[in-house]
């Protein structure tokens, strides 16, 4: 068995001048800095202008491009879809129409005749001849198109030239223009986007009720002990951009006097000037609760999400969700603190919520 | 005796007017339960205006909602699509719509009633093409009394586009798998990715949602696509660095809200095979009649999870064995555990 191994190592050592350190080092290289062959090059400067970006208006469309490769070319293929990316499945944007559509006028790379082959496709042909200027301006203008019905979906036109006059064979360049339409009064999709929101001591779960309470007396304020209270807000949205929650408003001041907002999350501690909320259940002083509602995407914000710790800052994000959250019950908690130097008096103060979408 | 008549008639009609006429005070109650649009995108050329109707419904089913309303600006937060409101700001930002829009200052609310307020917006004729937005703010009334008052508000938050000759100016700063909680951008992960991002600077004078695909590849060759690189359709604000997170793997649950359907999407397990992945973004962007622009990007990241870290080590440990073990029978001793390795020499010994 032993004297195998050695005659094993012997023959494929024998291969070691094929396989060189200068071969396996060419070879990479060449894996590296080849260039394909057939490399394309996108058009430059390619624009869509629509004369009217009604939703399902008929109107004239005008596409501008520069032609980068200067090879004959013979024709100039349109695909009218959802994605602008080449190689996606192409699908037809809602409502648009180019069955009639007609090329009135051309610019720049002329001689071209449009043919429309299917209700997504148009191609422009002409006798193949060279780019004149790589890097000038093109421009073709077609009448009679219907614009696309979605006002929330944007569509694409891919571009393809190439040498053969029907739109078959390598292609040259290719590149793709954006479009959308909105209406100028609103753009409002079928279902509306829709906001809900209620604050107050107590709310129900989908804001149908509240306790018509919308304030809390937390009592004679002591350096010994920390006075707490809670409120609730829901909030819920079906808009696909979500909702915040802001607060706004000072910490408590009587006059002149304020007790101090903590700046950052920390722990309750009586005899300090501290003025805190968050909105999670807190089990060193029995206050809060933990968000309740199905939808897991609707958080409190990281500084408002720890137990026990406490902070306030004005116009901080409290909750938020990035996209459609149905209803969401928050309860906040709120703690006092004060230390024994400060003045005495009535301390109040308003705290502020604001729901809003986002963008 | 005439001026004693005028005292006491005049001190009856105070007493009436105190008594039979209600005076409104910060304590009457009013519903904090609404709901409203939160967006609205509007198309206005230089020169005309829009007229729209704002809905807003009371939910409470006892009590009036009063709201004041007035228009604020707002800017970005972050690398999110949280607004930053700007509630004391006096001077209008140079996207504002505040000196173009109208909205009543109150509008009052019946219980479990909706009502529809007028809005319009008039632009300037020499205003300059790009994007302009604020936001309508309407707020309840602060309550009077207790330690600590609550007051609830709602934001619309309105845009528009004048159409013309813009400034688009997207720079791509990042792109490649993204944790959403920790919001960072990874090359290498124990947890199995299920969110690829990418981040974008404006630099333009426009708000712009980019359109386009990702696509992953893993070693072999295995394509997973994400069609849809922002499905939200989120914006990049003026001067704003906007991250956009695009799920690998999107789950959609349908649900009811308020008698209406929505559409709920949740990022999933992709089931990515653990190894190294290449990831092409290819987007675009660009508003009616100015160029259509592309920013095209590839990336990578390992997804390597620990149970597979472990079978690598103890692969790789009874590999370097076997070699071990094979080494030592090239050079002609036998292998025992645990004991030396006998020689040749020592065998002719």
């Amino acid at each position: 068995m032993h004297h195998r191994v050695p005659r094993l190592h012997g023959a494929f050592f024998r291969f070691r001048t094929l396989f060189s350190e200068e071969l396996i080092a060419l070879l990479l290289v060449l894996f590296v800095f080849v260039v394909p062959a057939g490399a394309t090059t996108r058009f430059e400067n390619r624009s869509l202008l629509m004369m009217s970006t009604q939703p399902s208006v008929t109107t004239t469309y005008q596409l501008s491009l520069d032609y980068m490769s200067p090879e004959p070319v013979g024709s100039l293929d349109m695909l009218f879809c959802e994605s602008p990316i080449p190689y996606d499945p192409c699908v037809k944007p809602a409502g648009l129409n180019i069955s009639q559509a007609s090329l009135v006028s051309q610019t720049g790379e002329v001689g071209f005749s449009a043919q429309v082959l299917s209700d997504t496709h148009i191609i422009l042909s002409r006798t193949p001849s060279m780019i004149v200027g790589t890097g000038s301006k093109s421009t073709y203008t077609f009448s009679n198109i219907v614009n696309p019905s979605s006002q929330t979906t944007s569509f694409s036109i891919r571009l393809k030239s190439h040498a053969s006059t029907n739109a078959t064979g390598p292609l040259i360049d290719f590149g793709s223009v954006k479009g959308q339409v909105g209406d100028g009064i609103t753009i409002e999709t079928q279902v509306p986007p829709m906001l809900i929101f209620c604050a107050a001591e107590e709310v129900a779960d989908d804001c149908s009720e509240t306790n018509g309470n919308y304030f809390t007396d937390m009592g004679n304020l002591s350096k010994d002990a920390t006075l707490t209270a809670q409120s609730q807000f829901g909030v819920g949205t079906n808009a696909t951009g979500g909702f915040a929650i802001t607060v706004t408003g000072n910490p408590l001041t009587a006059g002149t006097n304020v007790i101090d907002a903590m700046q950052s999350p920390a722990e309750s501690r009586a005899g300090r000037n501290q003025f805190g909320i968050n909105l999670v259940e807190n089990s060193d002083l029995g206050v809060g609760q933990n968000p309740e509602g199905d939808w897991a995407n609707a958080v409190p914000t990281a500084a408002y999400n720890q137990p026990n710790r406490y902070t306030y800052i004005q116009g901080d994000v409290i909750a938020a969700s990035p996209n459609v959250s149905l209803m969401k019950k928050f309860t906040v908690s709120y703690i006092v603190n004060v230390s024994p130097s400060l003045r005495a008096g009535v301390y109040t103060t308003t705290l502020n919520y604001i729901a809003s979408g986002r963008f | 005796m005439k001026r004693f008549k005028s005292i006491i008639l005049a001190a009856l009609a105070v007493f009436v007017v105190a008594t039979y006429i209600p005076v409104p005070s910060a304590s009457a109650q009013s519903s904090s339960a609404l709901s409203i649009a939160p967006k609205k995108n509007y198309l206005i050329e230089p020169g005309k205006s829009v007229t729209d109707k704002l809905v807003i419904r009371n939910l409470d089913s006892q009590q009036d909602l009063k709201l004041y309303m007035r228009v604020i600006d707002f800017t970005y937060t972050d690398e999110t699509g949280t607004p930053k409101l700007m509630l004391d700001e006096t001077e209008p930002t140079t996207w504002s719509l505040r000196p173009y829009t109208k909205v009543p200052e109150t509008v009052t609310v019946r219980p479990n009633s909706s009502a529809s307020v007028d809005m319009s917006i008039k632009m300037p004729a020499k205003i300059g093409a790009g994007s302009y937005y604020s936001a309508i703010i309407y707020s309840t009334t602060a309550p009077d009394g207790g330690n600590v008052g609550l007051a609830a508000s709602g934001v619309t938050l309105a845009f528009v586009t004048v159409p013309g000759s813009m400034t688009e100016d997207l720079t791509l700063k990042s792109f490649g798998a993204y944790n959403p909680t920790e919001k960072k951008y990874t090359n290498f992960t124990v947890n199995e990715p299920s969110v690829i991002a990418y981040t974008l600077v404006n630099k333009g004078n426009v708000t712009e949602a980019p359109v386009g695909t990702i696509t992953l590849k893993n070693w072999f060759g295995q394509e997973y696509k994400i069609e849809d690189v922002n499905p939200s359709k989120s914006l990049a604000l003026i001067g704003q660095t906007r991250t956009f997170q695009a799920c690998i793997k999107l789950a959609s649950a349908d649900a009811n809200f308020k008698g209406t359907d929505a559409e709920g999407n949740t990022c999933v397990s992709p089931g990515l095979w653990p190894g190294y992945y290449s990831a092409n973004l290819d987007i675009f962007y660009g508003q009616n009649g100015n160029l259509t622009k592309e920013i095209t990007k590839s990336g990578y990241f390992w997804y390597l999870p620990w149970w597979f870290l472990v079978i690598v080590i103890v692969l790789i440990l009874a590999l370097a064995f076997v070699i071990w073990r094979t080494v030592v029978m090239i050079r002609g001793g036998s292998f025992k555990i645990g004991g030396r390795p006998r020689t040749k020499s020592r065998r002719r010994r």
